[in-house]
């Protein structure tokens, strides 16, 4: 009957299971290489239909050979393969079939501002998006609780181009306040720079949130509104805890850990979902890459931001599982007892 | 210091759960309240507590000292709950934040209650730990890495860290393994002298509650029907039968059924609530309501109280005599057991549930396997049942090598066994009707329909059931009868062998005697041979043949119940027989 | 809950009277919205309710039409994914833990795909026909709600009515469908909702990016047409550009409603809280 001296860390245990996962999402990793490999060459008329615009069908058979032999695609699929593979390593992603430009200079150039609205987006959405949900689950099957649900859903309805359209003419052409092209004037330096890319930020930011605030409230709502009557809220309750100190302690920190899991995810994915806000403030991101590479038929492009992509989600959702045992003490140690 | 004058509280929906219930607790006093699921005894500590359902009512009177507890408003009670009443709660709900440390929430309490600054609350919270025998480095570990019992030592704690006058406790050990419950009750006794303390100690284990308590009141059906000293004998007929349906440690002591249900509240008149289940009822009884009157140094509400007239309860088949002259020791037994033990293998670790079991049972043998959670019983049913194959060992069911089967044939051995699990509410498809229910496993085995209709009238009646309740739904009847269509769904495939999986240990009390006595006229009647699986030892001793007593998966001792009772092997079997004196029911058949 | 009923109600009948409103809508119309009646930029009138695009052609009846594009991917791809979920989800909830972490971690890959670039280049590449952005928008969706089937598969699995049928040695296909599947079917009501509004707002998003179906309007193409024809800089997005897009807003709402309601229902925790 007494408490075993120290909690028992099972550190070979964490490692394992942080291996097990490594794994599954390396297996992940390796199928999504394999699949950004043949997508061009599974692709009707093959990786090489078009050519700086001009359609390689229309080529001089010889020509056409030639230039399939500069990009390695007369050689055997596996040596591709391996070839792919070789130059990814060296983080050489080819270069655009559009101007010939290093395909990983343009993902370099585009991925920081894709990040940097994607991430003010997310972390503002979150904190707007929580706060809500907290006071509509709280409030749950009440009034104020319920018009702000049914608020929430009307604008998480909305499409962000569309809103994103409307945002422009109302800031950009009828009150002219707002830049509603780019995520830069030339001729800033030092702290007007800053500024100005602050003020191209708002109203891509601001669709965003608009369009993403609704996964954010709805976790939060039911998550809040089911640990409502958990039984050691209500104990908390019992014991005479003040009401704003059961809340804010014993029911939101357990309560919220879902929506942590949901933050990493969304960032994930919300990197390829800007794509719509970017092309419709024609904000040089990721996303406006990948649609100009389709658009273009810009295979070794195409491949690299689609992996990109697909790295980010990865990447975000191995995060929320490293930092998960941060947040939540059940799933760091072990029972010692 | 606590007083309770004709309190009658009502619920939103109009149903009476108490009825001018009058109590009192003086300092440093431990009160035990006694009574059934629906007696209304946990609506009293949610009154003291200020939490009733929004929209009840509560008439009469409560009082703390100077502090008046019935007419507050629900924002009203800063200062009362946890600095003048600390609450503990039921003990297997965990009343803990998981995702904070002990500590933090010891100091959250303290700084709450006292005001103290961070430094002084957190020695104060080590004091408290202290207290509750807890090692200091308690205070370091989350929630989920204490056991049960140290769990419920740390809401004791909390509990005590407003430096409470009354402490209300509503089922304080229940879910706890029996070696725990007894620790746990003892803290409770040594902590009204240490601190002086009032308790208000609320369970359905009468026995268990009288060794610590100064006094006892029992509640039935909403009203109070004795109250007196607890070294003083019951004189309430109810409260007579509720320490006999206890199962005594004494295999020739009788274990005592009160036949029928709680009555409906809405629907029940001017009479004595217990009067239709009452051996002594009296027309008088019918009509008019008892008040309770001294009796000796009690008070109770009875028209006939006596505390030594004979009860005319039935009580359950004694087991042993009839069942040993008739097995056959030639005989092939239905369960043969060899060298069983299965292991856990997970990921990271591997956990022995069962080691080297040999066990045998005999058509018409009762076996009862006694373990806590966790001692591997389940796992055994599990493996009887071919749902779980052994890692080692021979397994064979009604003359089938179970490990050496797969599939259809496995499923066809199962459909000769009955199987009947701890939850009756789970267990029923709550959409089902109870004649639907008792033909699943009719449908299941391919029985022909035609024969449906008289296989489920036999169950139901083998099952101690009526055949009226065919059309009901399975919230339609009370724990017990639930339970009930459990087993006569168990027996509709006439099954040889049937395995009780704590198949009383989620029923009432007052119940639980019936349906032993139920499986004991199977097992004598057409040969049924029984594993009775429970944590409880004394229904094992009232019920059983044979006794098999698990700890941490190895058989720990096997015999029949005499001899386990009288000749405990040392180490586990010693410990869980000295517990268990203390929650079996009468240790004497009473005089008289 | 009572609210929640409400929330439902209001959705579901929101949802009936759009669904009405997209079958026999075309039928009552005078015009197929192709042919030129008006001038072109005309507002609204008495006769055209919308007024015309730059083509003259009435926006209303092209409003009332759009809706059986975007009401019919909706549907078409809420009933593939929700077909595919419930199959992938159930069987990896029956599987062998080998076989479900098989599957699940082909959910995983697909959960890490993006979208709307897959859907951008399946467009681009296949043509934009009805058939191939359903296709694409179902493989892509299926693989959450079918992690949430499975969940709820396992959840029923250990429930006290499945395992005593087990224990009397039901098969496993028994099990399933007498037993197992009362318990998972309701979940798939706010899969099915959740599936139709993300195939609504990624179709609307394909077609604004101008990769829709030239030949079978929808409410995304018609916003497609403002955007590019420079509604936006007259008068005009007042009856171009804000229609589809609030009929889209009421669409995925009403949605929302539905799923939310019986989400709201399902949580047991929720429930017994009254």
């Amino acid at each position: 009957m007494s408490v075993a001296s120290s909690p028992v860390r099972s550190r070979t245990g964490l490692v394992r299971a942080v291996l097990g996962r490594a794994g599954g999402y390396l297996a992940v990793f390796a199928v999504a290489l394999t699949i950004t490999f043949l997508l061009p060459r599974a692709l009707p008329g093959g990786p090489l239909r078009t050519l700086g615009g001009a359609d390689v069908a229309d080529l001089d058979p010889a020509v056409r050979a030639q230039v399939a032999a500069a990009y390695g695609l007369d050689q055997p699929l596996p040596v591709q393969f391996w070839r792919y593979l070789r130059d990814l390593a060296r983080l050489d992603l080819g270069e655009s079939f559009n101007g010939g430009r290093p395909v990983a200079e343009a993902i370099a150039d585009a991925l920081p501002w894709t990040l940097l609205l994607v991430g003010t987006s997310v972390l503002l959405t979150a904190a707007i998006g929580v706060a809500l949900g907290v006071i509509a689950g709280l409030r749950r099957g009440r009034g104020k609780g319920n018009l702000l649900l049914a608020g929430v859903l009307l604008l998480d309805a909305a499409p962000a181009f569309w809103v994103g359209m409307l945002a422009i003419l109302f800031f950009g052409v009828h009150l002219g306040a707002l830049p509603t092209f780019g995520a830069t004037t030339v001729g800033h330096t030092g702290l007007a720079a800053v500024g100005d890319v602050a003020t191209h930020l708002v109203l891509p930011v601001g669709v965003l949130v608009v369009a993403g605030i609704g996964q954010f409230f709805l976790v939060t709502r039911f998550s809040v509104a089911s640990a409502l009557h958990a039984p050691h809220v209500e104990h908390a309750h019992a014991r005479g805890i003040p009401h704003r100190r059961v809340v804010a302690r014993h029911l939101l920190r357990p309560a919220l850990l879902p929506v942590h899991t949901q933050l990493m995810i969304e960032l994930g994915w919300l990197v390829g979902g800007a794509l719509v806000v970017e092309t419709v403030f024609a904000y040089p991101g990721l996303g406006r890459l990948t649609f100009d590479a389709i658009q273009g038929r810009d295979y070794p492009t195409m491949q690299a931001t689609f992996l990109t992509l697909v790295v980010t989600v990865l990447v975000m959702n191995a995060l929320a599982d490293l930092t998960y045992p941060l947040l939540d003490p059940r799933t760091r140690t072990r029972g010692a007892a | 210091m606590l007083t309770i004058t004709d309190l009658t509280i009502t619920y939103p929906n109009g149903h009476q759960a108490t009825r001018d219930v009058n109590l009192t607790i003086a300092p440093g006093e431990i009160l035990a309240l006694a009574g059934e699921t629906g007696s209304g005894k946990s609506t009293i500590a949610k009154a003291l507590l200020g939490l009733l359902p929004p929209g009840s009512t509560a008439t009469g009177l409560a009082r703390l000292d100077e502090l008046d507890l019935t007419g507050r408003s629900p924002r009203d009670w800063e200062g009362i709950r946890g600095s003048r009443i600390g609450v503990v709660p039921q003990g297997a709900m965990t009343g803990l934040n998981p995702v904070r440390r002990i500590s933090d929430q010891l100091i959250e309490s303290v700084r709450v209650h006292t005001h103290a600054a961070r430094r002084p609350a957190a020695a104060r919270a080590l004091d408290l730990l202290r207290q509750v025998r807890l090692p200091a480095n308690t205070a370091d570990v989350f929630p989920h890495q204490l056991s049960g019992g140290q769990r419920q030592r740390v809401a004791i704690a909390l509990a005590l860290a407003g430096d409470p006058q009354l402490l209300v406790a509503d089922e304080p050990t229940t879910g706890l393994d029996l070696v725990t419950q007894n620790h746990i009750l003892d803290l409770l006794a040594e902590l009204r002298t240490s601190q002086q303390v009032g308790m208000l100690l609320i369970s359905h284990d009468l026995p268990a509650l009288r060794g610590i308590a100064d006094r006892v009141a029992v509640m039935y059906s909403g009203t109070l029907v004795e109250s007196g000293p607890a070294a003083e004998p019951a004189h309430h007929p109810y409260t007579r039968a509720l320490l006999a349906a206890m199962p005594s440690l004494r295999p020739d002591v009788p274990w005592v059924s009160i036949p029928g249900a709680v009555p409906d509240r809405s629907t029940s008149g001017g009479g004595c609530a217990f009067a239709d289940r009452c051996p002594w009822a009296a027309e008088s009884c019918h009509l008019q309501r008892p008040l309770p009157v001294p009796v000796k140094s009690a008070v109770v509400a009875c028209h006939h109280p006596s505390d030594d007239r004979q009860l005319a309860f039935p009580t359950a088949a004694t087991p042993g005599r009839q069942a040993v002259d008739k097995i056959d020791a030639e005989a092939r037994p239905v369960v043969r057991l060899g060298g069983v033990g299965h292991v856990y293998r997970s990921r990271h670790r591997r956990t022995t549930a069962l080691a080297g079991l040999d066990l045998q049972v005999h058509a018409g043998q009762i076996v009862g396997v006694v373990g806590e959670s966790g001692s591997g019983k389940s796992t055994l049913g599990q493996i009887l049942l071919g749902l779980l194959r052994p890692t080692t060992g021979r397994v064979e069911v009604a003359g089938a090598d179970l490990t050496r089967l797969r599939g259809r044939q496995l499923r066809g051995v199962r459909h000769r066994l009955g199987f009947v699990a701890q939850d009756p509410y789970g267990a029923l498809h709550p959409a089902m009707t109870v004649a639907d229910l008792v033909a699943e496993p009719l449908r299941i085995a391919g029985t022909p329909r035609h024969l449906h209709p008289a296989r489920i009238s036999r169950a139901l009646d083998r099952a101690g059931l009526p055949t009226d309740l065919t059309g009901k739904r399975p919230d339609q009847l009370s724990g017990g009868q639930r339970q009930r269509v459990a087993i006569a769904r168990a027996l509709a495939g006439e099954p040889v062998l049937l395995i009780a999986d704590e198949a009383t240990s989620m029923l009432d009390v007052s119940t639980r005697a019936g349906i032993a006595t139920t499986l004991r006229h199977l097992a004598d009647g057409i040969g049924l041979a029984v594993l009775f699986i429970t944590h409880d030892l004394g229904e094992a001793v009232q019920n059983c043949d044979q006794i098999v007593v698990l700890h941490e998966g190895v058989p720990v001792q096997q015999g029949s119940p005499g001899e386990v009772i009288a000749r405990p092997n040392p180490g586990y079997p010693a410990d869980l027989v000295a517990a268990a004196r203390r929650h079996a029911g009468p240790s004497a058949v009473p005089s008289g | 809950m009572r609210a929640g009923l409400l929330a439902g109600r209001i959705g579901a009948v929101l949802l009936t009277a759009l669904a009405v409103g997209a079958v026999a809508g075309p039928w009552l119309l005078s015009t197929d919205g192709r042919e030129r009646l008006a001038a072109p930029y005309a507002p609204p009138s008495a006769d055209r309710w919308l007024g015309a695009d730059d083509l003259g052609r009435d926006l209303f009846a092209q409003l009332v039409i759009g809706a059986r594009g975007s009401l019919g991917i909706a549907l078409l791809v809420a009933l593939a994914a929700t077909t595919i979920a419930a199959l992938v989800g159930g069987l990896a909830g029956l599987a062998p833990p080998w076989a479900a972490g098989i599957v699940m971690r082909v959910v995983d890959l697909v959960l890490a795909l993006p979208f709307l670039p897959l859907l951008i280049l399946a467009a681009a590449f296949l043509g934009p026909t009805l058939g191939v952005r359903a296709a694409v928008v179902a493989a892509l969706v299926w693989a959450g709600p079918a992690r949430l089937i499975r969940a709820g598969v396992l959840a029923a699995w250990s429930r006290g009515h499945l395992q005593a049928a087990r224990a009397m040695g039901a098969s496993a296909w028994y099990l399933l469908l007498r037993h197992a599947s009362p318990v998972v079917a309701p979940l798939l009501v706010p899969v099915f909702v959740r599936a139709a509004m993300t195939a609504i707002v990624l179709d609307a998003s394909l077609a604004f990016l101008g990769l829709g179906d030239p030949t079978s309007p929808s409410w995304g193409t018609m916003i497609h047409w403002a955007s590019v024809r420079g509604a936006m800089l007259t008068d005009a997005w007042l009856w171009w550009a804000l229609p589809p897009g609030l009929a889209i807003v009421l669409t995925v709402t009403a949605l929302a409603l539905v799923g939310v309601a019986t989400e709201d229902r399902l949580n047991p925790t929720l429930r017994q809280a009254r």
